[in-house]
């Protein structure tokens, strides 16, 4: 219980020695060219499989495959219900059942029951999280899922220059909007297949935003305030996120997709991004950043920011050897000299691994999601690899 | 406070511990210590805490300081703290499954007929819809971190449930809501009015019934914040004190929207009017012999008892203390709870428990009657 | 899925007092029906970067190794219907909350040998908290909530000086924020916003706390809010948001874009950073160079200095007292 109650926010740390820490952080710390274990660049990823569309049963479906052998499956249906009216008033009654039936996966009915008519409801995407070895009310499922269910709904399209709607004008919310009295419920569930071998939010993230972009929904036949139907022919359903019409000319990068997560860690003065398990165990600051195309301005905008529990806190510190009893006598005077490290401002013996103290420089910060944001960065290489994947 | 060298002689004089380690070590002997000090002190005996046997802890109230509830008081005893909080929501009549069976009739029939006394059969109709439609939900959480033992995330601990069915029961017992002040009428318009303009003689007499449309439900949620003992009669001033503050707003059926709808009008809503003010005060019994409780499997018959009052002629051997704080609570086996209300200045007992021991007899409970009724005294001016 | 059976288990739960079995409904009030006049909102009369007053006392809870209570000076509208009580819906809430810690204390046998301090934090509303009651299982805000905590505290406290022990950190809501203001209806950036009040609060309540517990830090954390906010109708969407500090998300009309953090001054480090919310289209004041983001996040650390300020009053008294006794 405790052991996973540490692992809490951040994915179990691997049994690294002292030695093997001090390594690894000297190494990744490294100005300005760190040394990852696997050879990548600081912003390079590791090398993934994906595919869209492999369940028939769902709305929408994708799975994500890592060279190291983590997989993770994401499928997305879709349910028509009925929308209850504003701010608890009137049709309390369905209140009431909606409350009934249970607490979502997101357990946001408690605080959120009332919704809108035009403008969608978070509460209306529901996002569920397995992970081998926890349970679905563990914290780290449920931090993760409300991590990634934030920034979905969070997300808000822009209007295109002349006025048109691109279709996504109140976001992913206000697409689900069917008219004043009917809604769609998205169920979102995310299926990792095997142990988590590094904290596996990109990974989750990444299918989920594919799995978005495949899911299509049925072709509303009626029209108005009447009750819904729907077009049984699922040729001409049409993509959540709409797609650019075949007809009409149109920039991909314009087009509203779902937002995506990312995991950046820094380790000394360094960023890097898509860290591994033995990289997070190291880092002075884990970050989630949430990222989103804006379709006005072409670059990029931040959704989310979320610190993430470095695991390096939890971590064994070395014992230098001016300290170490079996080391008496055998160390020169002067070896062991603390120098005062400049990115966490405190004072440390190298290649004695201490366990991070403290928070982040607010520079820090900025500088994790300057790189995430700028022009040609990592957030529009990510977007753009995604964007290659062949959908539906 | 006594020091411990001489509060206890029986410690060598050589081994002097500050008085907070004598308390942890040997907790019986230091209570003890202080309540039979020895003859040549000339001290009066006096609990551990500094109070006297029959003394109760400082008490507050307050009421009305939550705002997203109907009724909330937060009451402190000492150092154990309550807030309690009434939230009321409907029940409509739709809902209860027997509903239209049952109860709508005969009800409905007899406030109509009973007017303003206070039948038996409405006191009956009263309860009965209280308990049965489970109109009053008390549940006391002891998940705060108020103690060490406790642990959060844990369900209910058996003192929890305990708690929370001791005070569903008392409030039942005492009836102190009255049902009608949850039951939310409605008169359906007269269809016939038209009709009965033609016909002069027509009357009221098929007039339709009032009906009971819906009732309120109060949701009488305590979170014990701080414990150091004696939390029934902390939770129950708490209940008590926010049951007074519980305003419920006025509540009709609204017949385009098939609903109730209420007013959210401060001088339309009404205050409950309670049946009474019950007053809870707890004790426990501590005895000179640590080991009294454990050798206590055999109840002893009534010459033993004599002799048992014969040797107490000699020192006191037990001690029957108010309102005991956790320390004290640890110590003792036997309790006793006392609740009463006074009508027109006679005291009026509405429960009284006793378990644990045998030590209590009826000239015991007669005195704890008493200082409960002090203390009920006390508590009004606590309560306001 | 698990989540029939859950809620299931909590309406049949013969551990606690069940309520009517076929659910209750909460009060509807007639003024909801109409559409409710402008005139009557919560309005923030506070300006932009001044902070709510904060009462903060340690030590009230003797049988905890360290205790606090929080609450937040209610807002002005608040304090008007407190006064003058006229209608029975509170126009907003201010937080109150209270914090136990229990520990260090050895870790159970069972548990795995960790040389570190390990930190369990629990934080649970009331269910009179909020708006809308709550169960009495904690859901899943509540327990993101709690990691939140864990994070912001985990950086503060020298956790390698106890190995083999944990300390548990519980915090009851009392009283809890709003989202938006009651009469209006959730706009397309409506989110969970009063919760980043309590978790501001509930960090500088738990600091408190572990200090009173007399465990080392490096120093007091203290938590804050900052939001872009935009209280024009919305027909006129001409302004853009303007940047305030500890904002009641009662007292504004739309919310774009939220953050708190934990922040530890004498460092300058942050240890919890949460943002959310689309912060694109705000527009700093001219001859600020700094993008929304991090304009949100110096807010953010400028009502925790405001917190921390509190803070350090509250344990120099309740030293002080000590020192008296």
């Amino acid at each position: 219980m405790t052991a996973q109650r540490q692992a809490s926010s951040a994915a179990q740390t691997p049994h690294l020695s002292a030695a093997e820490l001090s390594y690894l952080y000297t190494s990744l710390s490294l100005p300005n060219n760190p040394i990852r274990p696997d050879g990548r660049s600081p912003t390079q990823f590791r090398p993934l499989a994906a595919e869209c569309d492999i369940l028939p049963g769902t709305n929408g479906s994708a799975r994500i495959g890592f060279a190291d052998g983590t997989q993770a499956i994401v499928g997305v249906k879709a349910e028509v219900e009925k929308t209850t009216l504003t701010a608890d008033t009137l049709d309390a009654r369905s209140l009431s059942l909606q409350s009934d039936l249970g607490p979502s996966g997101d357990g946001r009915e408690g605080t959120e029951g009332s919704s809108a008519a035009t403008g969608g409801h978070g509460s209306w995407v529901q996002m569920s999280i397995e992970i081998p070895g926890f349970r679905d009310d563990d914290a780290l499922p449920v931090f993760l899922a409300e991590m990634m269910r934030e920034s979905l709904v969070g997300s808000v399209g822009g209007k295109d220059g002349d006025g048109i709607e691109r279709g996504m004008a109140g976001g992913l919310k206000g697409r689900l909007v069917i008219n004043k009295r009917w809604h769609w419920r998205l169920y979102i569930d995310v299926l990792l297949l095997s142990q988590p071998l590094s904290y596996p939010l990109p990974l989750l993230s990444l299918t989920t935003h594919l799995a978005l972009l495949s899911t299509k929904l049925p072709k509303l036949k009626s029209q108005g305030e009447e009750d819904p139907f729907f077009d049984d022919d699922w040729a001409v359903a049409e993509y959540l996120y709409p797609r650019a019409s075949a007809g009409l000319k149109f920039n991909p990068s314009q087009q509203v997709r779902p937002p995506v997560t990312l995991l950046v860690i820094s380790v000394g003065e360094n960023v890097i991004f898509d860290p591994n398990r033995e990289e997070i165990a190291v880092a002075d600051a884990v970050l989630a950043i949430s990222v989103t195309r804006d379709t006005e301005s072409q670059g990029l905008k931040l959704l989310t920011i979320r610190t993430i529990d470095p695991p390096s806190r939890l971590t064994q510190p070395g014992v230098p050897n001016s300290e170490n009893v079996n080391m008496l006598g055998a160390t020169a005077p002067g070896e062991s000299v603390a120098v005062l490290n400049p990115a966490t401002g405190e004072e440390e013996i190298p290649g004695v691994w201490r366990p991070r103290r403290g928070g982040v420089k607010r520079s820090v910060i900025a500088g994790m999601v300057k790189t995430v944001l700028k022009k040609g960065g990592v957030g529009e290489e990510v977007l753009a690899g995604l964007e290659g994947v062949q959908v539906g | 406070m006594t020091s411990p060298a001489t509060a206890a002689p029986s410690v060598p004089p050589s081994l002097s511990l500050p008085p907070s380690q004598f308390a942890r070590l040997q907790p019986h002997a230091y209570l003890l210590a202080h309540l039979s000090p020895p003859p040549a002190m000339n001290q009066p005996s006096v609990r551990a805490n500094g109070r006297a046997a029959s003394q109760f802890r400082v008490t507050s109230a307050n009421a009305g300081s939550l705002t997203h509830t109907n009724g909330s008081a937060v009451v402190r005893i000492g150092d154990t703290a309550a807030v309690c909080g009434v939230r009321a929501e409907l029940l409509h009549t739709e809902d209860i499954a027997s509903w239209s069976v049952s109860q709508s009739s005969s009800a409905t029939n007899q406030s109509n007929e009973a007017g303003g006394q206070g039948t038996d059969a409405e006191n009956e109709v009263d309860r009965a819809q209280i308990e049965d439609l489970n109109l009053l939900v008390p549940n006391l959480s002891l998940s705060t971190g108020c103690a060490p033992g406790f642990i959060p995330s844990a369900p209910p601990s058996a003192l929890a449930q305990s708690l929370s069915h001791q005070i569903l029961s008392l409030l039942h017992s005492t009836r102190l809501v009255k049902a009608d002040d949850l039951r939310v009428w409605y008169q359906p318009p007269n269809l016939e009015h038209i009709e009965n303009e033609m016909d002069v003689d027509g009357g009221s007499e098929n007039r339709h019934p009032r009906e009971i449309k819906a009732f309120w439900v109060l949701y009488i949620d305590i979170m014990i914040i701080s414990l150091a003992g004696n939390a029934f009669d902390a939770a129950w001033a708490s209940v008590l004190a926010a049951l007074r503050d519980t305003k419920l707003p006025k509540a009709w059926w609204d017949v385009d929207n098939e609903t109730i709808l209420c007013s959210e009008d401060i001088n339309e809503a009404h205050k409950l009017s309670l049946r009474g003010m019950p007053i809870a005060s707890s004790f426990c019994v501590f005895e000179a012999d640590a080991a009294a409780g454990w050798r206590a499997v055999v109840i002893p018959d009534a010459e033993e008892q004599n002799a048992e009052k014969q040797k107490k002629k000699g020192p006191q051997s037990r001690w029957i203390l108010a309102d005991p704080d956790g320390y004290e609570e640890g110590l003792t086996m036997e309790k006793a709870c006392v609740v009463v209300d006074k009508e027109n200045g006679k005291t009026v007992i509405l429960k009284m428990e006793k378990l644990g021991g045998w030590t209590i007899d009826t000239e015991d409970l007669r005195q704890l009657v008493d200082i409960s009724a002090q203390r009920w005294d006390e508590m009004k001016q606590i309560l306001g | 899925m698990l989540k029939l059976p859950l809620i299931k288990l909590e309406m049949n739960d013969r551990r606690r007092i069940n309520g009517p079995p076929g659910g209750t409904r909460p009060a509807v009030f007639a003024s909801h029906l109409e559409s409710s006049s402008a005139a009557d909102r919560a309005r923030r009369e506070r300006q932009p970067t001044e902070l709510r007053k904060i009462f903060l006392k340690t030590g009230l809870i003797p049988s905890a190794s360290g205790s606090s209570y929080l609450e937040f000076q209610p807002s002005a509208s608040l304090a008007a219907a407190r006064e003058t009580p006229k209608s029975l819906i509170p126009p907003s809430s201010a937080l109150k909350l209270a914090c136990t810690v229990h520990g260090p204390k050895p870790l159970p046998r069972s548990a795995a040998f960790s040389p570190n301090l390990v930190l369990t934090t629990h934080v649970k509303y009331a269910p009179f908290a909020a708006r809308k009651r709550k169960g009495h299982i904690r859901d899943a805000s509540e327990r993101d909530l709690g990691v939140h905590l864990e994070t912001a505290l985990r950086g503060a406290i020298i956790a390698e000086r106890w190995p083999k022990s944990g300390i548990d950190l519980t915090i009851t809501i009392l009283e809890a924020e709003d989202d938006r203001w009651w009469a209006d209806a959730p706009d397309s950036h409506d989110a969970s916003w009063g919760m980043m009040n309590v978790l501001a609060g509930c960090i500088t309540a738990a600091s408190a706390a572990i200090a009173d517990a007399h465990i080392d830090c490096l120093d007091l954390v203290a938590g804050g809010v900052a939001a872009l906010v935009s209280d024009d109708s919305g027909d006129s969407s001409t302004t853009s948001p303007r940047l305030m500090l500890d904002t009641d998300p009662a007292e504004h009309r739309s919310i774009m874009s939220a953050c708190v953090v934990a922040y530890m001054p004498a460092r300058d480090e942050i240890t919890e950073l949460w943002l959310k919310g689309d912060s694109s289209k705000a527009a700093l004041e001219n001859g600020d160079a700094r993008s929304a983001h991090e304009a949100l996040i110096d807010g953010a650390v400028d009502a925790a200095r405001g917190a921390y300020s509190v803070l350090g009053d509250a344990l120099r008294e309740s030293v002080l007292q000590t020192i008296q006794s």
